[in-house]
């Protein structure tokens, strides 16, 4: 059945449509007005039961009142009071999203700290400095096939001397320069020993690395200790000439330096190697410009080197005729030294801890 | 040795500026350390290495400066006249110790007149760093400066006898040499003596009243060659160096003797006059012997080539070797160089010194860098992986590394060792008595450290070392056993503000060696009291094993030796076996599956005696076998006064899981029931 207004009085419906927009614009000014009101979270709350709560609801009252109307204005008002009703409930939530953002912002308020007191640091301690050179020179040469072996601390006059032909009158025999234990045992007072059980154990070819402590009978000073750290390489094969040793050990200093470093080689004497070498790296410094780490020369002195001596390849019971090789040996204590800028070697082994702490 | 350039330039004529003859020289190996200007020339510090005692004159410099130059070698034109009577009518020399000195000779120079150097002469000697004396005695410095031989001039009228007697000492005979000392000498010691007495340790030093004084007339001019050791023993056991010792003690040449002599001889006539006596005395009885001695050595081209990578012509090869004095044999069929060494290199006799000779000449930076091709992997040390993990691990939680020496004072390390007194390794030689034993711990060390730390003033100190420690054994040498220590003692953690004031204790370092332990992949260690230890706090102390073997300490340093240190905190130590560790059996770890069920804790709180312990209290729980019972988990002990004497509460949390079911309530209850009563019944414990 139709609803008989329409039809009816259509003017008359017409000023009702009329009527009900003038009433949607009047609603919308007082919920302007109202919201404007609002200070509260609970004001906010009542406003929202007050204009759009389900039983009660200002706007749910109004839709009621839309069944009066024909299906073509009910249609046309009731987008009207929908659009109104969205516009509320849109002024509402910001309304209240307002609120909660006042309400975090405050409990973060609350809650700030004072970043800049210090952290609560787990106490970690730190390696010797002369681990940490020892562990890294280690890792370069494992990584060019080097093995790495100690042999004991305290020597026979064999390992010691013989072996490493060092005469029997030479200085460094002496009681003033080795500690001795016994007539033929003695504290080692060089890392080459070690190339000797090497070249016992194994046959060539031969790559051996060899960190350890040695003695002397120093007093110590700011350079000397009479207990210090040395590594000795050795490589032992067919063929190898001093320009393995040289590359080795630019190889070796380039990994341990920089690429940028140099090395230089001149001879020089120790009993166990001949030729022998000194060799001398470029100063990490200065570049070898010159400078105080280097006393002005732009070199370092890194330690002694050399083929090794046909005596104490025999000794060991390989044949110089057909094995060659090199041997290297260089002070942990002097080149700490240099890294770190040591003015007085002693610290090594005072083991204090604000030295110790310096180092990682 | 001091090298002036100026005067080098009178023996070879090379035309190198001083920067570049000192770079040239450092690199055939003679290091040029500095360079000093001198007035109008330059003084060169050179530091040779002991084999090459050839090179402490200005003629063996500029041997090498000729090998490297090309310019030749110029020896000193000798100027001289004998016109005296022959030296035999004057003087004699015997020999009885010619294992000491192989060759001594002498000569007369008569009516000299003693008196001030030509300035000349004073300013070469000056430039070298010495002072003028007179003229004969500066002539025969100089002439030790150019050539190398030391030389001494005798007053022939102060020895008795007007003769020379070249003797070992007798024992406990004594002679007062030139700087006034009066020395006893030992049978083992050569003197120069005249008929009746000593009148010089011959190579080290004169005698005070047979030297040249202002009033000396008549000079015996002595020129010898004396054994390198004699003289370094000599040497030493006076406490006695000289720039004729240091020479001889290094070996000089034989053969120079008489030059050297002819040399002095021909300055001293021209500058202090006089008349040179006619033939030189010259005993050198095995002059024969030694010449022999001297062997051809073989210079094969590809041998060269094997070693260091160079190539030389042959002909370059002998132009160096005859440079530096070497006499020559070329063998152009052999590829080879017969060679024999000039009686003043006493450190060349095999083949590779040649090889050195040449190639040092060649310049080794000529040599090619080139890398040895590979030889298969590398390895580290057998337990490197542990050390390296234990090294981090207890730097992870808080313990710096030390290094200690070796050796160390014997009461220390006794009072802090379970070695016996005949274990113990004595140092022959120590620096000081302090430092006369090897260790047989490194709690000696760690402790000395510590004390150091504490005087400085450093009251947090956590410190391990890993390191060697020796005993005597049976064996062809003493036992060197890797141990591993730690001290700690101070705040527990100082940059924790809220806790600035806990101090460490005892469980502080045994956490550390669980997960020292724990990160070796070794299973749990086992904590056992113990009252045996002598420097531990026989209440805090423990013995510490893995799957049932001692590996180490742990515990309180005993309150007697921490007064003995004066250590004013208490200070906790352990040390372990650490080679034993090292070679332990690892746990292999496997996969466990993570629980599917749920976990419930419940705790639980006793009032228990406290000489209970944790482990009785554990070991309880675990013989009641409950499969549900997944841990104990200490986490509280309170002792208060409320609490009756002699107990303490301790609060434990026990977690229940099932594999295989979520347990009910009343599982738990009876599980957990059984084990409130089982430690109800058996410790008189109380619920609280």
């Amino acid at each position: 059945m139709p609803t008989q207004g329409s039809r009816i009085y259509p003017e008359v419906l017409g000023q009702l449509l009329e009527m009900m927009n003038e009433r949607l614009k009047q609603l919308r000014e007082d919920f302007d007005r109202e919201i404007g009101l609002v200070t509260t979270e609970t004001e906010a709350t009542e406003l929202r039961d007050r204009w759009v709560g389900r039983k009660s609801g200002l706007l749910t009252a109004e839709m009621k009142t839309l069944g009066k109307l024909t299906p073509e204005d009910r249609r046309l008002a009731g987008q009207g009071l929908n659009d109104l009703k969205t516009y509320v409930e849109a002024g509402i939530e910001r309304l209240q999203l307002g609120f909660a953002a006042g309400r975090e912002a405050e409990q973060l308020v609350r809650e700030r700290i004072d970043v800049t007191l210090p952290g609560r640091r787990i106490a970690t301690g730190h390696l010797h400095p002369i681990t940490l050179l020892r562990e890294k020179i280690e890792d370069i040469f494992v990584s060019m096939g080097y093995t790495i072996e100690d042999g004991p601390e305290i020597e026979t006059d064999f390992y010691n001397f013989d072996a490493l032909n060092i005469p029997s009158n030479h200085p460094a025999r002496s009681w003033q320069d080795t500690f001795y234990l016994g007539d033929h045992l003695a504290l080692r007072s060089q890392t080459s020993t070690v190339q000797i059980h090497a070249m016992q154990r194994r046959q060539p070819p031969l790559r051996v690395l060899a960190p350890g402590r040695v003695f002397r009978r120093d007093t110590p000073d700011a350079t000397h200790n009479p207990m210090f750290y040395q590594v000795e390489g050795l490589l032992v094969d067919r063929g190898i000439t001093l320009g393995d040793l040289k590359g080795t050990i630019q190889e070796f200093v380039h990994r341990m330096f920089g690429p940028e470093t140099q090395t230089r080689f001149r001879p020089s004497y120790f009993p166990f190697v001949e030729p022998g070498a000194e060799i001398d790296y470029s100063c990490f410094k200065c570049n070898g410009t010159g400078c105080r780490v280097c006393k002005g020369s732009g070199w370092i002195e890194m330690g002694g080197s050399g083929m090794v001596h046909p005596n104490v390849l025999r000794t060991a019971g390989i044949d110089p005729e057909v094995f060659s090789g090199f041997a290297f040996g260089l002070g942990l204590d002097r080149l700490c030294a240099l890294m770190y800028g040591l003015d007085d070697i002693r610290l090594l082994y005072e083991n204090d801890v604000r030295f110790l702490e310096q180092f990682t | 040795m001091k090298i002036s350039y100026n005067w080098l330039k009178e023996f070879v004529d090379h035309n190198l500026p001083v920067r570049e003859l000192a770079a040239e020289l450092t690199m055939v190996g003679l290091a040029v350390d500095a360079v000093e200007m001198v007035g109008n020339d330059y003084i060169l510090e050179i530091d040779l290495t002991s084999n090459r005692p050839d090179c402490l004159s200005h003629l063996g410099v500029a041997r090498e400066v000729s090998a490297i130059t090309g310019c030749s070698l110029k020896m000193p034109v000798i100027d001289l006249k004998e016109k005296g009577m022959p030296t035999t009518d004057i003087t004699s020399v015997e020999i009885t110790a010619p294992e000491f000195c192989p060759r001594y000779t002498a000569r007369v120079i008569k009516g000299v007149r003693i008196g001030p150097s030509p300035a000349w002469l004073v300013a070469r000697l000056e430039s070298m760093g010495q002072r003028s004396v007179n003229n004969v005695a500066d002539i025969t410095n100089y002439v030790m400066l150019e050539m190398g031989q030391p030389l001494h001039a005798f007053d022939l009228h102060h020895l008795k006898g007007e003769r020379i007697v070249v003797r070992r000492a007798s024992p406990g005979e004594r002679i007062t040499t030139l700087d006034g000392e009066e020395r006893e000498l030992t049978e083992a010691m050569l003197v120069i003596a005249d008929a009746e007495r000593p009148v010089a340790l011959g190579g080290i030093k004169g005698g005070e009243d047979s030297g040249i004084t202002g009033s000396t007339v008549d000079v015996l001019l002595e020129a010898a060659y004396f054994t390198p050791l004699q003289i370094r023993q000599t040497s030493k056991a006076l406490a006695l160096s000289t720039e004729a010792s240091y020479r001889f003690e290094r070996g000089t040449d034989p053969e120079l003797v008489s030059l050297a002599s002819d040399r002095a001889a021909a300055l001293i006539a021209g500058i202090a006059g006089g008349e040179v006596s006619k033939c030189l005395v010259d005993v050198y009885p095995h002059r024969k012997q030694l010449r022999d001695a001297r062997k051809p050595i073989n210079f094969r081209r590809a041998r060269y080539t094997e070693l260091t990578g160079l190539e030389v012509a042959l002909p370059e090869a002998e132009r160096i070797l005859r440079a530096l004095g070497f006499e020559i044999e070329a063998e152009v069929a052999g590829d080879l160089l017969s060679a024999k060494a000039p009686t003043w290199r006493i450190d060349i006799s095999i083949e590779e010194d040649l090889i050195e000779e040449v190639a040092r000449i060649a310049g080794y930076e000529h040599v090619a860098t080139t890398l040895p091709g590979s030889a298969g992997a590398g390895n580290y040390l057998d337990g490197e992986s542990g050390r390296r993990a234990a090294r981090r691990t207890l730097a992870a939680v808080g313990y710096n590394e030390a290094i200690s020496f070796s050796f160390v004072n014997v009461e220390t390390d006794a009072a802090l060792s379970d070695a016996e007194d005949e274990d113990r390794l004595l140092l022959f030689n120590p620096i000081d008595e302090t430092q006369s034993h090897m260790r047989t711990t490194l709690l000696g060390g760690l402790l000395q450290a510590l004390e150091r730390n504490f005087n400085h003033g450093n009251r947090n100190v956590r410190l391990f070392e890993i390191g060697k420690c020796f005993r005597k054994s049976d064996g062809e040498r003493p036992l060197e056993l890797e141990r591993l220590a730690l001290v700690a003692t101070g705040a527990r953690n100082e940059s924790d503000w809220l806790a600035a004031n806990a101090r460490l204790d005892f469980y502080d370092v045994k956490g550390a060696i669980d997960a020292l332990i724990d990160n070796l992949n070794l299973p749990a260690a086992n904590y056992a009291a113990t009252e045996k230890s002598g420097y531990l706090h026989p209440g805090r102390a423990a013995v510490i094993s893995i799957g049932g073997r001692d590996v180490g300490l742990i515990g309180q340093v005993h309150p007697r030796i921490a007064t003995q240190y004066k250590f004013k905190q208490p200070v906790f130590i352990a040390e372990l076996d650490f080679g034993d560790i090292l070679t332990a059996q690892k746990i292999e770890p496997r996969y466990q599956p993570l629980p599917k069920f749920p976990t419930v804790v419940r705790d639980l709180a006793l009032l228990i005696d406290t000489g209970v312990t944790f482990a009785a209290i554990e070991s309880e729980i675990a013989a009641l076998s409950i499969a549900e019972l997944v841990n104990v988990m200490l986490f509280d002990i309170y002792t208060g006064k409320e609490l009756p004497d002699g107990k303490h509460s301790i609060a434990l949390s026990l977690r229940y899981r099932s594999l295989d079911r979520t347990l009910t309530d009343e599982e738990i209850n009876a599980a957990h029931g059984r084990i409130v009563k089982r430690l109800i019944e058996t410790f008189g414990a109380e619920l609280r």
